[in-house]
């Protein structure tokens, strides 16, 4: 059965709808969101109320984190401190529009879901805040979805799309202990995983001003990365209007892969 | 090129440290000392310890510390770490063990152990307690050679010294591949990605050390010579 998976919404109801109405239109009734539905954009208890609405099965994302526990990764989270300034300027502009019911349903948000050998996490399994880049270390990304004991990996944060696939991979070792020689050569052999980012819907980084989701066919395994045209002025008059950044209206305006990133994407959060 | 010498448990024994300095005297071209953690520990009065690992005699080798997690879990409890708590308030200890560590290190010490580092790049090596997972990873000869390898490549490094298991090994990554396809709006990338040469090496605790050549990356694994054999592993 087909489902869709989306992530990073990011307050932004007109492509929130636009990309619902999509999914709609291909007679898809199961969808799985990773999280940061709000934070950048203008619309957070629309947004929320809306997932609420259609009772989208929802992993917490680390805005939504950082909006019930307070802001809560280090300066790793932005690559300059303008940026760092702007991220935070959203932040409280976000905490003090958003309901107490929705803030309520944010902070009961799971860190991840699972569903068989399917896990679905914003981040990564490690942390909300961990950036798996599709040139990522590929033995350290295989890591990821293995230790977790999963067999492909849904995640978001980068607003990137993009589907991994890692496989053919072995290792060899040599061990030596005390008192000892090294031992001869041991191969391990590495299982195929797959690592499936859902991209942004009301955010793209990717190159252009589409939302993007994925929708994963569990009987087949095929994975299509879906781009949704959405009235993306709508959406940034409300920013200017709501008195946001213009940088955030610019940056969805002009559909640049350009935004709050944090230079060392490799980076995991400690805090 | 100078030689290191890299030890960990220590667990407030003071003769035992006096021990292997004596011992490292012996040996030729040791320059450098690593003490990576658990100096300290619930089982024994650890402030002499401390006091002479802050103020090393004449003729010690300086010793480098960082901190491990017997270190964490004090700094933890009085508050050194946020809002986090002591791991093993959690586990299966004894509820006196914290008791006994609060008892085992003078307060005047906390600072000075608050100030160590979780690990040190020498070199092209990384030297931690645990790994750059965290202070409590224990990685052993046996760890599946994927997490050998996703902490290495977290810190960049060649060769990663661990304490945290007690175990003196060295586990070499000696080859492998994998295949790494990625389809984005762009298209479509494969590559072949190869196992880099780097190594794990676990230094031992207690009375056992380890001796490590940086110039031609020989390990020597040691004990000390009439050590009381009181080695703990360094689980908590």
């Amino acid at each position: 059965m087909a489902h869709a998976v989306i992530s990073c919404l990011h307050a932004n109801l007109a492509a929130f709808e636009a990309v619902l109405d999509d999914i709609d239109q291909q007679g898809i009734t199961t969808v799985t969101c990773l999280g940061d539905l709000v934070g950048y954009g203008p619309q957070p208890n629309e947004v929320v109320e809306l997932v609420r609405a259609r009772a989208i099965p929802t992993c917490q994302g680390c805005w939504d984190e950082d909006i019930i526990d307070g802001l809560n990764s280090c300066e790793c989270s932005y690559p300059s401190q303008l940026a760092e300034r702007r991220g935070h300027q959203a932040h409280h502009w976000t905490a003090s529009r958003l309901t107490g019911d929705n803030k309520a349903f944010l902070a009961e948000l799971p860190f991840t879901l699972r569903k068989d050998k399917l896990l679905f996490v914003h981040g990564s399994p490690n942390s909300q805040h961990e950036y798996l880049l599709p040139d990522m270390n590929a033995f350290a990304a295989l890591e990821r979805v293995e230790t977790a004991g999963a067999e492909t990996l849904f995640c978001g944060h980068t607003h990137q799309p993009y589907v991994r696939e890692l496989s053919g991979g072995s290792i060899r070792v040599s061990v030596q202990q005390k008192g000892g020689q090294p031992s001869d050569e041991q191969e391990m052999t590495l299982p195929m995983r797959r690592i499936v980012n859902a991209g942004s819907v009301g955010e793209p980084r990717h190159g252009n001003t589409k939302a993007t989701y994925v929708i994963h066919d569990d009987r087949t395994a095929e994975v299509s990365i879906r781009e949704v045209d959405y009235d993306v002025a709508k959406t940034c008059r409300a920013i200017l209007e709501a008195g946001l950044p213009e940088v955030f209206a610019w940056r969805l305006s002009h559909g640049f892969e350009y935004a709050e990133r944090a230079e060392d994407a490799s980076h995991v959060c400690e805090r | 090129m100078e030689r290191w010498a890299l030890l960990s448990g220590l667990c407030g024994d003071l003769d035992l440290y006096e021990q292997i300095q004596s011992d490292l005297k012996k040996k030729q071209g040791v320059a450098h000392l690593f003490v990576l953690g658990d100096m300290v520990s619930p089982d024994r009065d650890c402030n002499a310890l401390l006091s002479r690992l802050r103020q090393p005699k004449r003729g010690d080798l300086q010793p480098n510390c960082i901190y491990g997690w017997w270190e964490e879990q004090l700094l933890a409890e009085y508050g050194y770490r946020g809002d986090q708590k002591p791991e093993f308030l959690e586990g299966d200890h004894d509820p006196a063990t914290f008791a006994n560590l609060r008892a085992a290190v003078s307060q005047e010490h906390l600072n000075w152990l608050a100030s160590l580092q979780f690990g040190l790049v020498e070199l092209d090596c990384g030297l931690i307690h645990g790994s750059s997972a965290d202070v409590g990873d224990c990685l052993l000869e046996i760890t599946s050679p994927l997490i050998l390898l996703d902490r290495l490549t977290r810190l960049d490094v060649n060769r990663l010294f661990t304490a945290r298991s007690g175990r003196q090994f060295r586990l070499q990554l000696t080859g492998g591949q994998i295949h790494s396809k990625v389809l984005d709006p762009a298209g479509e990338a494969a590559q072949e990605h190869t196992v880099p040469k780097r190594s794990v090496i676990g230094i031992g605790s207690g009375v056992n050390y380890t001796l490590y050549d940086p110039a031609s990356d020989h390990i020597e694994f040691l004990s000390a010579i009439g050590g009381s054999g009181t080695s703990k592993l360094g689980f908590g």
